[in-house]
């Protein structure tokens, strides 16, 4: 008797391909732990680079480069970063702009007790604002009014004032031109200013967006104290 | 192992694969005709040569996914100063998932090369069968539409000034596919099919 056996061919042979995606997906979820690339917390933090601005002059900046890969939690030694993405326009940023540089001035080792000993005691927190221009109306900004906000010099004008005249003392941390917004897109930034706290693997441990009530300070001292990273009084 | 080492495991049966179906097949047949006399028949040297293309495609493909993850997770697979560098490339979150899904590449690539080697395998067992000649036309649109995916791939890698040896060996992989797929429907048609043909060009 006759019979058709064209579909036992393609059957036999989709069942032997479809075993060997299985066995490949069995093969990568056992010897990898894929972490999604994004800006929520307990993801790898996305790209940012660009040109960098720390005081003297103009140079390139590349996370990557302030990241150690193979730290563990509760390792003391690694350096941990803050990013703060914001617009020398945006008003919210300048009335932040002066407790942020105290913050930042504490957690990277600046500010200093009576004895001259650094008043934080606990791992080195790096600072780094990347500089936008919100596509808004009055939002114009330029390398120099980076430099004219991060350093309180120069007549730049920010949100209709001179940036010399905002508050606080000058910045000591780096200042990223994003003035093309790639970093914001990258790390899709609804607005500014915006913060996050990156641990030293490059893993997003806080986002200001999911802790509203909590401040970059407070957000830091609370992931120190989970992880055992308070220094000893 | 270094990295280019391991890309060669991929790359000599990539060419072995690739001999099979060009004439330096003919001679690889008739010398190994003595131990599998099925070689000696051109049509299933062609598609021994387009099944294991479409395998070390698959593989590879597996490998890209493996690497993507392993940089996900933060260590290093094949990073290099150099322009070949496949860690800056599978690393880059902008570029290593499609721009609609966000699916990986590697994912991507098993699912292409896992269809074009149920084609090829589908046809080698049953090469009579009346869907032979529509799954080889098939198979050539598929990895002839694989030419823009991988158009774009390499733009990116142009982009980023990095080229990632494990996607270019996979991209090489679908070209030569096209190929294997093109000539297999051509013998079809042009009645070099049987096994009684003669076996060389």
């Amino acid at each position: 008797m006759k019979h058709n056996t064209e579909a036992d061919v393609r059957t036999d042979t989709a069942i032997k391909i479809l075993a060997l995606f299985f066995v490949a997906i069995i093969f990568l979820a056992f010897t990898t732990s894929p972490i999604k690339t994004g800006t929520k917390e307990g993801e790898r933090a996305p790209p940012l680079e660009g040109m960098m601005y720390n005081g003297s002059g103009w140079t390139q900046f590349d996370m990557n480069d302030y990241m150690t890969t193979n730290w563990t939690v509760g390792d003391a030694n690694g350096e941990w970063l803050v990013v703060k993405f914001m617009d020398t326009d945006c008003s919210f940023c300048l009335r932040d702009a002066g407790e942020f540089g105290q913050v930042a001035d504490y957690f990277m080792k600046i500010s200093e007790e009576n004895d001259g000993s650094p008043a934080w005691n606990g791992p080195m927190v790096n600072f780094v604002a990347s500089a936008t221009e919100l596509d808004i109306q009055g939002h114009e900004s330029s390398r120099a009014e980076i430099i004219s906000y991060r350093d309180k010099s120069g007549d730049s004008s920010c949100a209709g004032q001179s940036c010399s005249s905002r508050g606080g003392d000058a910045h000591n941390f780096m200042y990223i031109d994003d003035l093309d917004q790639e970093n914001m897109e990258e790390w899709k930034i609804p607005g500014t200013p915006s913060y996050f706290i990156i641990q030293p693997d490059g893993i997003v441990a806080w986002v200001h967006s999911e802790h509203p009530q909590e401040k970059v300070s407070d957000g830091l001292f609370r992931i120190f104290n989970e992880q055992g990273l308070m220094p000893d009084e | 192992m270094n990295e280019n080492i391991i890309l060669l495991f991929y790359i000599i049966p990539l060419l072995v694969g690739t001999a099979f179906m060009t004439r330096a097949g003919d001679a690889m047949g008739v010398s190994l005709a003595g131990r599998y006399p099925t070689l000696v028949h051109r049509r299933r040297r062609h598609l021994l040569g387009l099944n294991i293309v479409t395998l070390v495609g698959f593989a590879i493909s597996v490998h890209t996914l493996w690497i993507t993850n392993k940089i996900s997770e933060g260590g290093e697979v094949c990073s290099s100063a150099t322009v070949f560098s496949c860690d800056d490339v599978l690393g880059n979150a902008s570029y290593n998932v499609d721009p609609i899904f966000g699916i990986s590449w590697g994912l991507i690539g098993m699912f292409a090369f896992g269809t074009f080697l149920f084609m090829a395998n589908s046809v080698s067992k049953d090469p009579d069968a009346r869907w032979s000649g529509q799954y080889m036309k098939w198979g050539f649109y598929l990895t002839a539409s694989g030419l823009l995916v991988i158009a774009l791939l390499v733009s990116y890698e142009i982009e980023m000034e990095k080229i990632c040896q494990y996607c270019t060996t996979a991209h090489v992989a679908n070209v030569i596919a096209m190929y294997g797929f093109w000539r297999a429907s051509k013998m079809h048609e042009d009645g070099e099919w049987k096994d009684e043909e003669p076996s060389s060009s």
